[in-house]
C-alpha cells in the first residue's frame, strides 16, 4: 500500500501499545473517517478501530489494513448535569469523564476499573459495570449512538432523552457488536447520581448478603463475597449495621483478573456458585452475584473446554476476553439466528470492512 | 385454497373469525384510526403463529399482532388489512424464582405478570397506566413505559430474551437467563418494533424483588411551572425516585369528579412521587422531596399513610384517561419526550398552544421522564375542530423536538406519529431504520406501512463514491 503524504500527514499516527500491523490514521472529523471507511470499502482494506485498546482481546479478526484511532473523537459534547445525561465523543476516556462527572456527584455506570478504556470501546464490546444487578448493564444507559457504517454513511439512533421509543432501536444493536455495523463516533449515555455515603463490606457469611434489599453490587472475588452499598448516611449506616464482616468506606471495587487468558463466563443467575466451583484451579475471577457473569483469569486454556460445554448447556457461554484464538475457540458455539445477524451486517458494512471475522460465527 | 380457509386447516374453525361484526371488532386499537381485516386469528402457540406467517407470506397479506388493543398509535389498527393476530391465547406464565425471571406467554395481561410473581416476592416493573388489560406482547411490541419505569428503565430494559417468529414462519429463541447473549442483539432491535419485524410469542422477563417500603407523596402547587420545576430540581438533586408525575387541575377535576381518589382540585397542579426501598431510605428521600417542593412555593405535602391510600392515589393516576369520556368522546394524545431541565418552559409554550387553538387540554405525564401527555378532549364529528386538534398537536410535536426532544416516549409510532419521524430523523437514520426492515421482513407481511414513512428506504446514498484520484490509497 502507499499512501500520498498529504493524508499521512493529515491522519497518520503512532499508537503506543496499539496493533503492530496496518496504517494507523487519527481522523479529527466526521467527515474524515467516512471518507477513510469509504475507501476501505472501495479497496476492501480490513479496518480496526482503537479505542483503549482494553477490549482487543475479543474475537480473531483479521490483522489490519488500516487502525483507526479514535483519539480525536473524545470530547465531551453536551453534559446536563441536571438531565442526567451526558453527549460524548467515542474515544473520550471512562476514567476522564467520570472524574468530571464525579464533581456533580454522577457516574456513567461503566466499568469501575477502566485503565485506558474508552466509552465507545466499552460500547462496542458491551461491556457492563459491575452495578449491574442494581442499576442493569450497559444496553440500558446507551440512549443514543451516532456511528459511521463501512461504507461511510452518518447515522444516528435513539435520543437524548431518557425515555424513547421513536424508531427501531439501532442504537441496541450497535451495543455489543465490536464495530460491526459501523464506527461509533458518539453516544448519548443515561448518568446516575452517586449518593453521599458508600461502603464495601466483606462477609463472614455470603448468606448475609439477603440483609439488604437490592444492594449496589456482590461479588465473589476469588472466594471473598463482598457487599457494595451507597445511598444516605442514615441507609449505609443501617446496612452496617445489619452486617457482619469487615467494612471499609467506599467503594473498593476489585481489579479486573489478570492473566495470559482472560475470560468472560455468562450462566444463569442462579448458578454462580456453582460456576465458582467449576472454575478450573488457579484461575482466579470476580464473580457478580445474582447476574451470573463471571470475570476470570489464568495462565492457560486448560480446562476450559469443559467449562464452556456446561455453560453452553444452560445457554450461557465462555467467552475469549484475551487470548491466543489459534489456541482456544474465542467465542465457541455460534448464537441463533446468525443468517439474519449476517445480512444486517451486510446493510452497513457491504464490503465487511471493520473488523471483519470478529463476531461470533465468523461475522 | 382461500386465505380463510388455510388457516382454518391450522388453527380450526373456532380460531379464525371473519363475521363482519368480528371483524369491526377487531378494526382499531385505542387509537382513533380504523383499518378492515380480512379475518382475525387466534393461534396458541408458535409452530401456530409459524404456520399463519407462512400462509400470509404465501397469500401476501399483511399480518397485524394484536394483544388487548389498548394501543395508542394505531399499531395494532390492520389499516392496511390482511390478518389481525391476537395473542390472548398465549398465557402461559412460568416464574423461576431463583433465577428472578419468568416465561411469559405474549398474551398474558401485564398485571396479571405481577400478581402470579407476588407469593415469591417479586414483581415485574413496566406499569402502563393501561396495565390492567394491556399484554406483556404489546408491551414488548411497544418498548411499554409506566410511572414507574424512571428508575427501572422501561420494558426493553427488564426482556432477557424472548420466542420469536421471524419470516419465513423460522421459530429462534434468543437471549436466555445468562447475560449478555454473544453476537447481535436481535431482541434488543425486536423491542419496541411494534410487530414489524416478526411476531413475539413468549418473553423471558426480569422480575425485580418487592421493595420492602414506599412512600408516595401528593403535592400540590400554584401553577404547572413551579410543579415542573420541582420536577427538575429532584432530579438535579441527585433523586431518582420510583415515579414521578404531574397532573393539571382540569386533570385533577375529572378524576375526582368520576372516581373520588383524594387528589385537590383548587390547586393548579399536583405532583405524586414515589419513592421504593429501605425504611432508612425512603425516609429521608421523601424528606428531600418535600423540602424542595415547598421550598418551590408548594401549598402542601401529603404522605399516603396507609396502603388503600396509596393504591388510591395511584387508582386516580392510572384512570386519567378513562375519565376523560366525561368531557367528550375522543381524546387525541401526543406523548413527545423533553430533556428534564426544559420542561417548564415547554408545559409553558403547550399551554400557549392549546389557548390559541382554543382547546380543551388536560395533562397528565410522566414528569420525572420529561415524558409529556398533552390530552386533548374533543368530538371527532366535528370536522373543524378535528383539524384545529391535529394542527395543535403537530405543534405540540415541533416543539417538543424543538428543544432536544423525540417524538414518543412510551406509546409508540405506529401510523399516527408515522409521517412526523422525519422530524426527529435525517433521511440517512431513515434509510438506516428501514434497511433493518428488509432484512427482518422480506415479504412485507409483518405489520407493513407502520413506523417508517413512505419512502424511507429510496433515499438515494449512492454506494461507494470515489471522491480522491484513484491510485492514492493503492
Amino acid at each position: 500500500m502507499t499512501y500520498t503524504p498529504h493524508h499521512i500527514a493529515r491522519f497518520g499516527v503512532g499508537i503506543e501499545g496499539g496493533p503492530t500491523s496496518g496504517m494507523a490514521l487519527a481522523p479529527r472529523e466526521e467527515k474524515d473517517l467516512a471518507l477513510i471507511l469509504r475507501h476501505a470499502s472501495e479497496r476492501d482494506l480490513v479496518v480496526q478501530v482503537w479505542g483503549g485498546g482494553t477490549h482487543s482481546g475479543f474475537g480473531k479478526p483479521p490483522p489490519p489494513d488500516l487502525v483507526v484511532s479514535m483519539e480525536h473523537f473524545g470530547e465531551i459534547e453536551v453534559w446536563e448535569p441536571d438531565d442526567l445525561t451526558i453527549v460524548v465523543g467515542a474515544g473520550a476516556r471512562i476514567a476522564d469523564v467520570e472524574s468530571r462527572l464525579a464533581e456533580r456527584n454522577q457516574t456513567l455506570v461503566m466499568s469501575e476499573r477502566p485503565s485506558g478504556g474508552t466509552i465507545g470501546g466499552s460500547v462496542a464490546a458491551g461491556m457492563s459495570s459491575l452495578r449491574r444487578g442494581r442499576l442493569f448493564g450497559i444496553r440500558e444507559r446507551v440512549l443514543e449512538v451516532t456511528m459511521i457504517t463501512g461504507d461511510g454513511r452518518t447515522v444516528r439512533s435513539g435520543g437524548r432523552v431518557v425515555k424513547n421509543v421513536t424508531g427501531y432501536d439501532l442504537h441496541r444493536l450497535a451495543v455489543g457488536a465490536f464495530g460491526s455495523l459501523g464506527v461509533i463516533i458518539s453516544v448519548c449515555l443515561k448518568l446516575w447520581p452517586t449518593p453521599p455515603s458508600s461502603a464495601t463490606v466483606t462477609l463472614d457469611d455470603p448468606e448475609e448478603a439477603q440483609l439488604v434489599a437490592r444492594p449496589l453490587a456482590v461479588l465473589d472475588v476469588n472466594g471473598a463475597h463482598k457487599l457494595f452499598t451507597w445511598g444516605t448516611e442514615a441507609e449505609v449506616e443501617a446496612h452496617l449495621d445489619r452486617l457482619g464482616g469487615i467494612a471499609v468506606p467506599g467503594l473498593d471495587w476489585p481489579e479486573d483478573p489478570s492473566g495470559e487468558w482472560r475470560w468472560s463466563l455468562r450462566i444463569p443467575p442462579a448458578l454462580v456458585s456453582e460456576a465458582v466451583d467449576r472454575v478450573p484451579d488457579g484461575w482466579t475471577y470476580v464473580a457478580v452475584m445474582g447476574v451470573g457473569e463471571i470475570r476470570a483469569a489464568s495462565a492457560d486454556h486448560e480446562g476450559a473446554a469443559d467449562l464452556r460445554e456446561w455453560a453452553e448447556s444452560l445457554g450461557g457461554s465462555l467467552v475469549v476476553a484475551a487470548g491466543d484464538p489459534d489456541l482456544f475457540d474465542p467465542w465457541g458455539s455460534p448464537p441463533p439466528a446468525l443468517d439474519q445477524q449476517r445480512r444486517l451486517i451486510a446493510q452497513f458494512d457491504p464490503r465487511r470492512v471493520i473488523n471483519p471475522g470478529r463476531l461470533p460465527g465468523g461475522l | 385454497m382461500s386465505l380463510v380457509a388455510e388457516l382454518r386447516t391450522v388453527l380450526g374453525s373456532e380460531d379464525v373469525l371473519e363475521e363482519p361484526v368480528e371483524l369491526h371488532l377487531f378494526s382499531k386499537d385505542a387509537s382513533l384510526m380504523r383499518g378492515r381485516p380480512t379475518c382475525v386469528a387466534f393461534p396458541e402457540n408458535a409452530a401456530e403463529v409459524s404456520s399463519v406467517v407462512q400462509i400470509a407470506e404465501k397469500h401476501r397479506v399483511p399480518i397485524v399482532a394484536r394483544g388487548a388493543g389498548t394501543g395508542l398509535a394505531a399499531g395494532a389498527s390492520p389499516t392496511a388489512g390482511g390478518i389481525v393476530m391476537v395473542t390472548t391465547a398465549m398465557t402461559d406464565i412460568e416464574i423461576d424464582p431463583a433465577n428472578r425471571t419468568a416465561w411469559v406467554g405474549a398474551g398474558v395481561i401485564n398485571l396479571d405478570l405481577s400478581k402470579a410473581a407476588k407469593p415469591y416476592g417479586l414483581y415485574f416493573a413496566p406499569d402502563p397506566s393501561s396495565q390492567s388489560a394491556c399484554t406483556i406482547g404489546g408491551n414488548v411490541a411497544n418498548n411499554s413505559g409506566g410511572p414507574h419505569c424512571l428508575s427501572e428503565g422501561s420494558t426493553t430494559s427488564h426482556v432477557l430474551g424472548m420466542e420469536v417468529v421471524l419470516a419465513g414462519g423460522e421459530i429462534v429463541v434468543l437471549g436466555g437467563e445468562a447475560p449478555d447473549p454473544i453476537g447481535l442483539d436481535l431482541k434488543g432491535l425486536i423491542v419496541g418494533s411494534e410487530g414489524t419485524l416478526g411476531i413475539v410469542t413468549k418473553a423471558l422477563v426480569r422480575l425485580l424483588p418487592i421493595d420492602p417500603d414506599v412512600r408516595t407523596l401528593l403535592m400540590d402547587f400554584p401553577d404547572v411551572e413551579t410543579a415542573a420545576k420541582t420536577v427538575s430540581d429532584v432530579i438535579a438533586a441527585g433523586l431518582v425516585p420510583a415515579a414521578l408525575e404531574l397532573m393539571d387541575r382540569r386533570m385533577c377535576e375529572v378524576v375526582e369528579n368520576w372516581l373520588k381518589a383524594g387528589l385537590p382540585t383548587e390547586s393548579a397542579a399536583v405532583l405524586l412521587a414515589e419513592v421504593v426501598g429501605e425504611t432508612e431510605g425512603v425516609i429521608s428521600e421523601a424528606e428531600v422531596i418535600s423540602g424542595i417542593a415547598l421550598s418551590n412555593g408548594a401549598y402542601g405535602v401529603q404522605v399516603a399513610d396507609t396502603e388503600s391510600e396509596r393504591a388510591l392515589l395511584w387508582l386516580g393516576r392510572k384512570s386519567a384517561f378513562g375519565a376523560i369520556a366525561q368531557l367528550a368522546p375522543d381524546y387525541y394524545l401526543h406523548d413527545a419526550v423533553v430533556p428534564r431541565t426544559r420542561l417548564v418552559e415547554t408545559m409553558s409554550a403547550i399551554y400557549e398552544i392549546a389557548d390559541r387553538y382554543d382547546i380543551t387540554m388536560l395533562n397528565v405525564f410522566h414528569a420525572g421522564d420529561g415524558n409529556l401527555h398533552p390530552l386533548i378532549a374533543f368530538d371527532s364529528s366535528d370536522e373543524e375542530l378535528n383539524e384545529r386538534v391535529h394542527r395543535a398537536g403537530d405543534e405540540i410535536v415541533a416543539l417538543c423536538l424543538s428543544v432536544g426532544g423525540a417524538l414518543s416516549g412510551e406509546h409508540g409510532i405506529g401510523i399516527e406519529k408515522r409521517d412526523m419521524m422525519r422530524l426527529n430523523f435525517t433521511d440517512l437514520d431513515l434509510d438506516a431504520q428501514a434497511r433493518l426492515k428488509e432484512v427482518l421482513d422480506p415479504a412485507g407481511v409483518f405489520n407493513p406501512t407502520k413506523i417508517l414513512p413512505e419512502g424511507s428506504r429510496c433515499f438515494d446514498y449512492g454506494g461507494v463514491r470515489r471522491e480522491m484520484p484513484d491510485g492514492v490509497w493503492v
